[in-house]
């Protein structure tokens, strides 16, 4: 660690990896509750299971680009942070936030949550993954500016690099983009079509340039190749993912009144969504093969090589499975969806934050460079048994999206919802399974941070064996 | 012809990619007419339509190869722009064809 | 001049994207000709309305730039560091040239109450000639990038990859105008 500054990375990344936990949790709740209906009835209902599930995944995420911004940005600007004591206030006041909206969720029924809340001056409530409450959407604004204020005076003060340059852009649509979350017409076409301005504008627009920007960084690190070749890649691969991802948002007005145009803009730049994500595969693979060093944290290297093959899998072909609109008239709102939007997130963001804790947590703990080999080890494990499992979650939340597909709005004798779900409960009882894995994954995960603390770190091989890591 | 040497090349004759330039314009000027006058040339309008299409190929072939210089690359990357010339254009004619039945 | 290249000219990762984007073009022309298939006398018709003097001198102004930028690429090889950036300049005035002429024929249309919801012929036009209007333009950004560089002499007659990167991806908005000009204005 370089500078003093970039330890306020730490706060946010502890908070992120207990948030975690948190959303796998509620997770294998929800996915028992697919096959158990009255599971925790009534204290946790399915709808709220839910909305904590993916409410968490955000808010971990957003901690875990945040803790990523304020631990790379010192390093590209070559400078101190600007207010670290403004990122740790802002750290509070985004958990307590996060804790007191997720208490809300769970110990008052959502209309009450509404109506203690004062949703009716401003009413925001009530829409997926927008549920939070007004004020807690304002919390979130006023934490994205002061972060965006920290962060970006520190990159316009310091030394300016690609990296920082794309992470600020991305950063900065972030912020824009949730100013939609407040934009509530009550013309159901017009809310449909902004709201996805928030909901895909950040996980298939801004939010993968700050992807880019993290794995690029942590490739400039770990493989010493010449920042200029990384670089260069990182332009290739955001301006397409701007020009497919920002148009792409057409896969989603399909069927919700908007022009007809849409089916041919969403299907067409949609289906070109997974370019972006093949280069980036093709990038990291490349850069470590033309690696100088053989960096000692294998467990970094080995998480940036994933994030880079599941984001290709899960958000591209998974993507472009149900992406075309002729397709995605039978498939829409399936489990497909589900299937999809699990390894995506898990591929493209889950496992890019990963990466950065793993790579910058041992500095932060006073390591040189790497955490012991013992405890690479477990953390090695975890990342297999993680992605692992999350790959068999795809398949049997396929399978079941096709069964489901087939027998409920394609064969000549459709099926009502609820006989299909029944028709289909095998499959979610494999996700059970596949999802007690994950779980188990991440608390071997959890245990790597505690695991030979005080074995000697590991140390640089001459060229052996950061491949068959 | 006298043989100009290496140094002056350029400036003593004109050069291929001025020569590639003045057959473009020309076969956009053929391309443009077919389309303007087909009413007095009365082609029917696949053949009008396949012509036209050739001459695109054609013209999409002379600029990869001398405007950016594929002509002067080997392997893979020498045909990029030819083998990607023949993918539009052999499905358009496919979709051309089906329409004329 | 016999041995040949490995790699075409300008930065591999260009031509990465500009495969990319050729293919997202190739997509685009298939879609609108087997639309089309299926809706012959509606293409037809309203292929009528379009102007081809318009598209005419728009084709001559792009196939003339591109030629202004290989003559930006020869000056550049030769040292001429002035000329390349005279060159980029003209041939950014021939690109404008055509923003200009494609406005005008937009305006044509839009000032008859053309939409993109008019009729399908109209939704493939308006699509792929304002997908490819955008290119012109980041085209045009990235010329004049090169052409800003190259007076400030950042290029010389051995170290010059920056042109040829941004000549590349010029060559390629002109060549995929090359496909859509017959295939939109002429082919019925």
């Amino acid at each position: 660690m370089k500078y003093k500054s970039q330890s306020v990375a730490k706060l946010y990344f502890i908070a992120a990896i207990a948030l975690f936990v948190g959303q796998i949790l509620f997770g294998l709740v929800m996915g028992l509750q697919y096959v158990v209906g009255d599971f925790l009835f009534p204290e946790i209902p399915f709808n709220v299971a839910r909305m904590v599930h993916t409410n968490l995944l955000i808010v971990w995420l957003l901690f875990g680009f945040m803790g990523s911004a304020y631990y790379l940005v010192p390093e590209e600007a070559e400078r101190e942070l600007v207010a670290p004591w403004l990122a740790k206030l802002m750290f509070w006041i985004f958990l307590i936030a996060g804790a007191a909206t997720v208490a809300g969720y769970l110990l008052v029924p959502y209309a009450k949550l509404a109506e203690l809340t004062m949703d009716d001056l401003l009413p925001t409530m009530g829409r997926e993954f927008l549920e939070q409450p007004t004020i807690t959407k304002l919390g979130i604004v006023v934490v994205a500016l002061s972060f965006l204020f920290s962060i970006g005076i520190t990159i316009l003060k310091g030394r300016k690099t690609v990296v920082t340059l794309v992470l600020l852009i991305g950063l900065t649509g972030l912020a824009v983009f949730f100013l939609f979350a407040f934009y509530n017409p009550e013309n159901l076409v017009l809310d449909k079509y902004y709201w996805w301005w928030v909901v895909h504008l950040w996980v298939e627009g801004v939010w993968e340039l700050i992807l880019g920007a993290i794995l690029a960084f942590i490739l400039i690190k770990t493989t010493g190749v010449d920042r200029e070749v990384i670089e260069k890649w990182l332009y290739v691969i955001i301006a397409m993912t701007l020009i497919t991802g920002l148009i792409g948002t057409g896969h989603h007005y399909y069927w919700i009144g908007t022009p007809d145009f849409w089916q041919w803009w969403g299907s067409i730049f949609s289906a070109m969504e997974p370019i972006p994500f093949f280069m980036m595969t093709i990038f990291a693979f490349n850069m470590v093969n033309r690696r100088r060093r053989n960096h000692p944290n294998k467990a970094a290297v080995l998480w940036a090589l994933g994030t880079a093959v599941m984001a290709f899998l899960g958000a591209g072909v998974w993507g472009f499975l149900h992406t075309l609109s002729p397709v995605n008239y039978y498939t829409h709102g399936t489990q497909i969806t589900a299937a999809h939007g699990h390894m995506a997130f898990y591929g493209a963001y889950v496992m890019i934050v990963l990466a950065m804790v793993s790579y910058a947590m041992p500095m932060m703990r006073g390591r040189k460079a790497a955490n012991s080999p013992r405890s690479q080890v477990v953390e090695m494990w975890s990342f297999w048994l993680m992605t692992v499992s999350m790959v068999f979650i795809t398949l049997f939340l396929t399978g079941a999206g096709i069964l489901q597909t087939y027998l409920q709005r394609y064969s000549d004798q459709p099926i009502d919802f609820m006989t299909v779900q029944d028709k289909i409960s095998l499959f979610y009882w494999l996700r059970e399974i596949a999802g007690v894995v994950f779980l188990i994954g991440l608390v071997l995960y959890v245990v790597s941070f505690f695991i030979g603390t005080d074995d000697p770190e590991a140390v640089e091989k001459i060229e052996v064996d950061a491949e068959t890591a | 012809m006298p043989m100009t040497p290496q140094t002056a090349q350029g400036k003593a004759f004109i050069r291929p990619c001025t020569v590639i330039y003045l057959l473009l314009m020309a076969l956009t000027l053929v391309t443009w007419a077919l389309g303007k006058f087909n009413a007095q040339i009365g082609l029917p309008a696949m053949t009008l339509s396949m012509t036209v299409l050739g001459i695109a190929m054609l013209k999409g072939h002379l600029i990869g190869d001398f405007f950016m210089g594929l002509r002067r690359v080997r392997g893979p990357w020498r045909w990029v722009v030819t083998l990607w010339l023949l993918l539009p254009a052999s499905l358009i004619t496919l979709a051309f064809m089906q329409a004329g039945q | 001049m016999t041995d040949k290249l490995k790699q075409p000219p300008g930065d591999l990762a260009i031509w990465i994207f500009i495969c990319a984007e050729l293919s997202v073009f190739a997509v685009f022309f298939a879609a609108y000709a087997f639309t089309r298939a299926k809706h012959v006398e509606l293409f037809n018709q309203y292929q009528q309305t379009l102007n081809t003097n318009y598209a005419l001198i728009n084709t001559l102004a792009l196939i003339t730039s591109s030629y202004f930028v290989v003559r930006a690429v020869a000056a550049i090889r030769e040292g001429s560091q002035r000329g390349c950036a005279r060159w980029l300049l003209a041939a950014i005035a021939m690109g404008a040239l055509f923003l200009v002429v494609k406005s005008m024929e937009y305006q044509h249309h839009f000032s008859h109450g053309v939409t993109l919801s008019t009729n399908t012929f109209y939704m493939f036009y308006i699509s792929l000639t304002f997908f490819h209007f955008m290119h012109v333009i980041m085209g045009m950004v990235i010329l004049a990038a090169v052409a800003l560089k190259a007076r400030r002499g950042a290029y010389t007659a051995d170290r010059h990859t920056g042109v040829e990167t941004g000549a590349s991806y010029w060559h390629m908005v002109d060549l995929v105008w090359i496909i859509l000009f017959p295939l939109v204005y002429v082919m019925r």
